[in-house]
């Protein structure tokens, strides 16, 4: 404390005590660990809880506290099945199409002789969309893809159709669709960082050896660019996994996913099935993080990467 | 005829020849016009939001005729002031204190003995899908330690999920930092909060302006967490959400508000990202 006190008393009037406090605290290096306490409490506990109170069951509107696998074999029974069935084919099918579309986006954005400038334009383009509300931003499709929307409209107008397109609102498609524009940028940011640190010399040796513009990518680039791919992944199917504005806002009650489930199943006060879909999503998440590992480990060094990222 | 052609062709090639395909002009512009379509997708609706906030019929396919009475509407029902305030205040809350902390850790991180594994543990909010999240916190404070939910909660779960961002920031500009530069100043005998206040904090003053701008604008925004902790409060996404999935007829009011949000938020992303940019290529 009198590291403190010293500065304090070192300094000149109209500094405020805390400024003094937080240059000595840093000192200390007591903030990490501080924080850690916070951080622990507030992220860590609460999902091991969560874990555990999947074991427990309701009756009556009370939570019994016998631990029992009854909720989590309630999972797998029934229509919840088929739900985290569904869920998980939309989401696998939303994030291969994202990969499909991102990459090469990505790949265009971080060697395709983009200019500062432009780099500078897209990045904050897939960035801003993470700061507005997107439940607003879903439910504007309504207006454009509905019976009486913009793109009916047009079609209509044109005599290109004689009746409106009735299944690009209130289905699959429409769900998928919505999902896959609000997980662009999750998935084009992470591969974008991997492939922009790729040292260029690696990519003009390739050429220069006589590989393909495909070997190259093949045997050079992708490699190099698996982490952020699987970051990529990561940050889309987790989402993709738990997505409730779009389902709710555009399958129009016709497509329920396990975020409904869990809705309803709040709304039901049935806590411990709350917990065991939540834990279900996680635990998926990270099966599935597992396998991609162990998969990309047969591609490339992983470890690289993690060298690029502290250098 | 044809396969002895093909056959012919091939063993006359060059090596580099024979993935002929992948030298097709069209493979650039594909992976470009793919990703640029996508980004319409993001931005077209916004404009068309906006657009059909002064229409007539809102969710018809054509904005005309044109007309004011949803804003009229909207500052006739002042339902929406409430949680439009709570969520600003809780927002500024979330900005503050991630900016706050943000730098505090970001400073202090690089410098511990396991900076990677710290790092992935605060970083963790990331990966968890927010519906998730929000159960966790809402179970553990809800069934666990039995408190009454509403701005508190609320607040803890935004931050939860604004700090990551926040601490990334920080972190790009305290690990580029030259700590010559603090040894100097302490050499010419400054103190050590001196040499915070006119050395160090300066030069992270866009990161923490730029975390403090993230924690504000992922706070304003956030509905997956809040529908969980809210308790009885309300925000102005949950406030969205529950009229666009009641009413219909709420619509239209809705249009209005996020044009108007938008309006203030997006000037305010573009400068933070000018700010960023800006300054990050500078140094």
């Amino acid at each position: 404390m009198s590291a403190a006190l010293k500065a304090e008393a070192g300094s000149p009037a109209g500094t405020t005590r805390w400024t003094g406090g937080l240059a000595a605290m840093s000192g200390r290096n007591w903030v990490v660990p501080g924080f850690l306490v916070i951080w622990t409490l507030i992220v860590i506990v609460p999902l091991v809880v969560l874990f555990s109170y999947s074991f427990f069951e309701t009756k009556h509107f009370q939570t019994v506290y016998d631990p029992s696998f009854d909720t989590w074999i309630s999972l797998f029974q029934s229509g919840r099945f088929e739900v985290t069935l569904r869920s998980l084919r939309i989401a696998l099918t939303v994030t291969a199409i994202e990969l499909l579309i991102g990459y090469p986006f990505a790949l265009w954005l971080a060697k395709g002789g983009t200019t500062k400038t432009t780099k500078a334009v897209v990045l904050a383009l897939l960035t801003i969309p993470f700061f507005l509300d997107l439940s607003s931003r879903t439910i504007i499709w309504r207006a454009i893809l509905g019976q009486n929307g913009l793109v009916n409209s047009i079609l209509t107008g044109t005599n290109l159709i004689d009746a409106p397109i009735e299944w690009m609102l209130y289905t699959e498609v429409s769900v998928h669709f919505g999902m896959i524009i609000a997980f662009f940028p999750t998935m084009v940011l992470p591969v974008y960082l991997a492939i922009n640190v790729i040292d260029e010399a690696l990519i003009e040796a390739s050429e220069d050896l006589g590989a393909t513009p495909f070997q190259t990518l093949k045997n050079v680039i992708f490699p190099l660019s698996l982490p952020g791919v699987l970051a990529g992944i990561v940050f889309t199917l987790g989402p993709a996994l738990a997505a409730w504005v779009e389902p709710s806002m555009l399958g129009g009650g016709f497509v329920n996913l396990l975020s409904n489930s869990i809705e309803s199943a709040y709304t039901a006060l049935k806590y411990p099935v709350v917990a065991a879909l939540s834990t279900f999503i996680i635990l998926l998440l990270a099966v599935l993080l597992i396998i991609m590992l162990l998969i990309a480990r047969r591609f490339g060094d992983l470890s690289s990467t993690f060298r690029v990222l502290k250098s | 005829m044809a396969i002895s052609e093909h056959t012919h062709l091939t063993s006359t090639t060059t090596p580099q020849d024979r993935g002929e395909w992948s030298y097709w002009s069209g493979w650039k512009p594909l992976g470009k016009w793919g990703g640029l379509l996508m980004l319409f997708c993001i931005y077209f609706p916004l404009a068309w939001l906006a657009l059909m906030s002064i229409s007539e019929r809102p969710l018809s396919g054509i904005p005309l005729p044109f007309s004011l009475q949803h804003y009229r509407a909207l500052f006739a029902d002042t339902k929406w002031v409430e949680p439009f305030g709570a969520s600003i205040l809780i927002a500024l809350l979330v900005g503050i204190v991630s900016a706050t902390v943000a730098t505090l850790v970001g400073r202090a991180l690089p410098r511990t003995r396991n900076p990677g594994g710290l790092l992935l543990l605060f970083l963790l909010p990331l990966f968890v899908p927010g519906m998730s999240l929000g159960a966790a916190l809402f179970i553990f404070a809800r069934s666990v330690l039995e408190l009454k939910l509403g701005f508190w909660s609320i607040f803890i779960g935004h931050f939860v999920w604004a700090f990551p961002f926040s601490l990334l920031i920080i972190l790009v500009l305290t690990t580029r930092f030259d700590n010559r530069l603090i040894e100097a100043a302490s050499d010419l005998g400054a103190s050590s909060w001196r040499s915070f206040w006119d050395i160090e904090f300066p030069l992270l003053m866009p990161g923490i302006i730029g975390a403090g701008l993230f924690g504000f604008l992922l706070s304003f925004n956030e509905v997956l967490r809040t529908i969980f902790l809210r308790g009885t409060e309300k925000t102005m996404p949950v406030w969205n959400w529950i009229m666009a999935a009641s009413q219909q007829s709420q619509v239209p009011i809705i249009f209005a508000l996020a044009t108007i949000v938008l309006l203030v938020t997006l000037p305010l992303l573009a400068g933070m990202f000018w700010l960023v940019f800006a300054r990050l290529d500078k140094s």
